[in-house]
């Protein structure tokens, strides 16, 4: 998992150096992290199988043996949370 | 050993979270399908049982009760908190539908199954030994136990109301709290009514 936030300061880190492994170039600079970078792993595997499911909550219910309502309740956690680190 | 110790401890967790939550598994259609279901059977139980549902959260056990009365209340019940909840439930939330809360709330009136089933085991006095003297109620040991045994089941059945609120408009805290308390009360005062004027 991409560490994303400082275990210092707890600040949000950004991207300094990216390397090619082919021909060993390094770019280098502060990029800022995308914004699905920054959530939990559980919220990329949610929005990864939200997806692959065509965006179906029913078919994600289904999936997560879960109701209709607990995954639309999981989604808009994911959606503020969204919102947020936009802001 | 310990692995052991802790599978079973999330194991029972996971029951406690399902027998107070089971809306994060099963709600909508399916939901309501289930609570139908142990609503008849409640229905059924408490003509014979005389235990009557006259109030979103009442339950009485009295001297003579009809298959049709029990129906009419327990129908009027469930329509009370589900629009009363429905409403209380948009007023918080825009993420609401109409068949989460209709099953949602169906279903946490199962409980009260138990407490028609108990009630074989009791028998109330005549009211006019009742107005005559109403410390009879507390001679009857039965009578005493049973209704002990009902507080439980209707904690019960208000901690699934609140649940299914919780999972159905997808609020949490007071927002959800103040709702879930006024709605109830509502809910409660409108049964009321609407049986009183149903129920001959």
């Amino acid at each position: 998992m991409l560490p994303t936030y400082c275990p210092s300061c707890q600040a949000q880190l950004k991207v300094k150096c990216l390397k090619c492994e082919a021909c060993q170039t390094e770019v280098n600079g502060s990029y800022n992290l995308p914004l699905l970078a920054l959530l939990s792993e559980n919220d990329q595997q949610f929005i990864i199988r939200f997806m692959i499911n065509s965006g179906s909550l029913k078919e994600m219910a289904s999936e997560l043996k879960l109701s209709y309502p607990t995954v639309r309740n999981m989604l808009n956690e994911i959606i503020k949370k969204i919102k947020t680190d936009e802001k | 050993m310990k692995l052991l110790k802790k599978l079973k401890q999330m194991k029972s967790k996971e029951f406690f979270k399902l027998v107070f939550n089971p809306f994060s598994r099963i709600a909508g259609l399916e939901a309501f399908g289930l609570g139908l279901f142990f609503v008849v059977l409640m229905g059924i139980i408490g003509t014979f049982s005389h235990t009557i549902f006259d109030g979103v959260l009442d339950i009485h056990i009295v001297q003579d009760s009809s298959l049709a009365n029990s129906f009419i209340m327990l129908g009027v019940d469930i329509l009370a908190l589900t629009l009363i909840m429905w409403i209380a439930g948009l007023i918080i939330s825009r993420n609401i539908r109409f068949i989460d809360i209709l099953g949602t709330m169906t279903l946490s009136k199962a409980p009260l199954l138990l407490a028609s089933i108990a009630a074989f085991f009791t028998k109330v006095p005549d009211t006019n030994t009742i107005m005559h003297n109403p410390m009879v109620l507390l001679s009857s040991v039965s009578f005493i136990v049973v209704m002990i045994l009902i507080i439980p089941i209707t904690i019960w059945s208000i901690a699934l109301m609140y649940n299914a609120l919780k999972v159905s408009c997808g609020v949490k805290g007071g927002k959800l709290t103040a709702a879930f308390i006024i709605g109830l009360f509502v809910a409660e005062i409108v049964s009321k009514v609407a049986i009183y004027f149903f129920v001959k």
